[in-house]
């Protein structure tokens, strides 16, 4: 029987990269792509693949969420995170929401496969960079990076967190509502409550405040320095 | 007419995605991968492509840059940049234009834009898109 793959990336080309990659290997389909998290919770509720890959940095629900609720559905879920980077902070996050696999987007092309067979048999995969966290922080605590360490965002609930993604990418409450099947007024309240819990003061504050915790990602364009700007000694 | 392509991007799942697009395209080719800016001049000299698809956002040296140097390098007249980026920016896009690209597209919409983009640099006319749009599957 083979093993399915559920793939989730924003990046029709990301997808098509990846599917390429993963259809090499005998014995695993990839039997459906979603392009946001919320579309790949469904899916998975729906498909019930063996794997799960998620982009972290997706519209609507980002990849940490979306694994969060996957784990929710159904703790069986097998959840690889594709990332662009390897802070700390999204290791530490990506540990906490359930995810048994972590692979560099970098990497991807040499690390994925091993990825997926390893949560194949049963194992997690994850970098370098993530098993030397997850050992120092045995050494140092006497146990590993701690699934009941407090997470960043205490205080705010799974809805509340989607709606703030949503404000954040810049949607309006009706807007929100709509993609959330919700009434504005359920999604004004919601978003007056996640202002007061985290004492934000303008949708300016909530952007910053779901950059600083990963709930949206953004890449700084390089440093654009025209020739002529340039000055001779 | 036969297109020789380079492939420009520092993610080689990236690039795998855009070669499974462009070499279903019959009568195109893809001459070669590189994965920063540097090693892009370096293949733009071996391999004299057609049209140079150009990421932006790459380690040592980034896109622009290396679209203004590629247009400096003595084989380089008849050859084309298309600048297949992240970055959905109207200022972005003038400065790749400024910078010598023939054309832009955004990756989110480079399954659906790439093969027209192409197409058009390739015969040098200007392509440019920017929108969100729906895009297909694997």
């Amino acid at each position: 029987m083979k093993l399915r793959i559920l793939l989730a990336d924003d990046h029709e080309i990301v997808r098509r990269g990846l599917c390429a990659l993963l259809q090499k290997h005998e014995g695993w389909e990839v039997c459906g792509e979603a392009s946001d998290g919320r579309e790949a919770v469904e899916m998975a509720k729906r498909l019930k693949p063996d794997v799960v890959i998620v982009d972290i940095g997706m519209p609507h629900l980002n990849g940490l969420d979306t694994t969060r609720q996957l784990l929710q559905h159904d703790p069986q879920f097998k959840v690889i995170v594709l990332t662009i980077t390897d802070s700390d902070q999204i290791i530490r996050e990506a540990l906490d929401a359930g995810a048994r696999g972590f692979v560099l987007k970098s990497d991807a092309a040499r690390d994925l496969v091993s990825a997926v067979e390893a949560l194949q048999s049963k194992r997690m995969f994850f970098t370098p960079r993530v098993n030397d966290l997850v050992l120092a922080g045995f050494l140092e605590k006497g146990h590993a990076i701690s699934r009941n360490e407090p997470p960043n965002l205490p205080t705010l609930t799974a809805r509340e967190r989607e709606v703030t993604q949503l404000l954040a990418e810049g949607k309006s409450s009706k807007e929100v509502a709509t993609v959330l099947n919700l009434s504005t007024k359920t999604v004004e309240t919601h978003r007056s409550n996640i202002m007061r819990k985290l004492s934000l003061h303008s949708i300016r504050d909530l952007v910053v405040y779901a950059i600083k915790n990963n709930i949206i990602q953004i890449q700084m364009p390089p440093q654009i320095q025209r020739p002529t700007e340039t000055t001779v000694a | 007419m036969a297109v020789r392509i380079l492939l420009v991007d520092d993610h080689p799942i990236v690039r795998q995605g855009l070669r499974t697009l462009l070499e279903g395209r019959p009568g195109w080719e893809v001459v070669g991968e590189a994965s920063d800016g540097i090693e892009a001049l370096d293949k733009v000299e071996s391999l004299q492509p057609d049209v140079v698809v150009l990421d932006i956002t790459m380690p040592r040296m980034n896109g622009l840059e290396a679209c203004r140097l590629i247009q400096q390098q003595p084989n380089a007249s008849g050859l084309e940049v298309l600048v297949v980026t992240q970055h959905d920016s109207p200022q972005m896009m003038r400065e790749a234009l400024d910078a010598g690209a023939r054309g832009y597209v955004v990756k989110s919409n480079a399954a659906r834009d790439l093969l027209e983009a192409v197409e058009a640099v390739s015969q040098h006319r200007v392509f440019t898109a920017m929108a969100r749009g729906p895009q297909a599957s694997c």
